[in-house]
């Protein structure tokens, strides 16, 4: 009786080994991958032909509309062509998807006991959630990405810079605001004033990050409509979105297969 | 016995042992992502690196990392 009371209990409570954890990564990074794939293919890849357009008529005209240092993207006989460009960038999606699900996956496995949520399911979509806001969308608020035909070559280095450090801070907040909620509890605050002071903490920290890291020192071009630069924005951040949803989505339903089998044995055993 | 009974209280089930080797692993899905995404010159010969920038060069603005 004791025993069929212990399996009823959530299904995380099965130990895990960290190949299997890290297996899981790498199939959810996949899926991840491919799943920004399509979103790229279908939403950022029009907004990039609409951008390639305005380079186009930059270059007709000689470079003449085209103030100096922007990107006319190199004369008549361009290195790679555009479709295996568009290929090239659903390859890298992939790529980067497996790259984000080898590291989500050793992250979650060494924090696994102190992720809040409910089993490896929630757990794991409470982790792609905090990957999301602190290492894509911090970075996109202060540093927004750009379509083609914007960005001044000759400040890359600065952007990215910038754009590495805003990073990096936003995973300091994602480490710092757990340690602060731990000191609150160990300290015997209740659970809902735990949750404001949690909340709080990050939107001070978040607000700090946005008002002293300089922002980027590019002009938006006047020939680029402000209509695209939104457009190509929202459609970069729907691609990391989706990325990370589906990563969560992934390896945490991934997980909790892993558990279901175990929590059917203890019961047969018991 | 004793020692049993304390390292499972140490351990709660949902913990996982990481073992030393993932961190390098981490590392290098860093240093991977680092070549994808923003390679452009400092470890290839500048035409290798001309050519990545150009293959992945669709998925950089998408992704949001600054790429020129």
């Amino acid at each position: 009786m004791t025993r069929v009371t212990l399996s009823a209990s959530p299904a995380t409570e099965v130990g895990l080994s960290f190949g299997s954890v890290l297996r899981r990564g790498v199939l959810a990074g996949v899926s991840a991958g491919l799943a920004a794939a399509v979103v790229i293919w279908f939403v950022v890849e029009p907004v990039i032909r609409r951008a390639l357009a305005i380079e186009d008529v930059r270059s007709m005209h000689g470079g003449q509309s085209a103030p100096a240092g922007l990107p006319a993207h190199g004369g008549d006989e361009p290195l790679v062509s555009r479709a295996v460009q568009v290929v090239g960038g659903a390859v890298t999606a992939v790529l980067v998807g497996v790259a984000v699900g080898v590291i989500f996956a050793v992250v979650f496995a060494r924090m696994r006991e102190r992720l809040p949520g409910r089993g490896d399911f929630g757990r794991s979509m409470v982790l792609a959630t905090i990957g999301f806001a602190a290492v894509s969308l911090l970075p996109a608020l202060k540093i927004p990405s750009n379509p083609p035909a914007v960005g001044n070559p000759e400040t890359v280095g600065q952007r990215t810079m910038l754009y590495a450090v805003v990073l990096l801070l936003g995973v300091v907040v994602a480490l710092l605001v757990p340690v602060l909620d731990q000191r609150l509890a160990a300290r015997g605050t209740v659970p809902s004033t735990r949750w404001a002071v949690d909340v709080v903490a990050t939107v001070v920290l978040v607000v700090l990050v946005l008002v002293l890291v300089p922002g980027s020192p590019d002009a938006v071009p006047p020939d680029v409509p402000a209509g695209l630069i939104w457009d190509f924005r929202l459609a970069s951040l729907a691609q990391l979105a989706t990325m990370w949803l589906t990563l969560g989505l992934v390896f945490g339903l991934l997980l909790e297969r892993v558990a279901a089998p175990q929590r059917a044995l203890t019961s047969v055993s018991a | 016995m004793t020692t049993a009974a304390s390292a499972s209280a140490v351990s709660p089930s949902t913990s996982v042992r990481v073992p030393v080797w993932a961190w390098a692993l981490l590392a290098f899905a860093v240093f991977a992502l680092y070549v994808v995404s923003q390679e452009n010159g400092a470890l290839l010969s500048a035409s290798a690196a001309q050519m990545l920038h150009e293959l992945t060069h669709d998925a950089r603005h998408a992704l949001g990392v600054p790429c020129h």
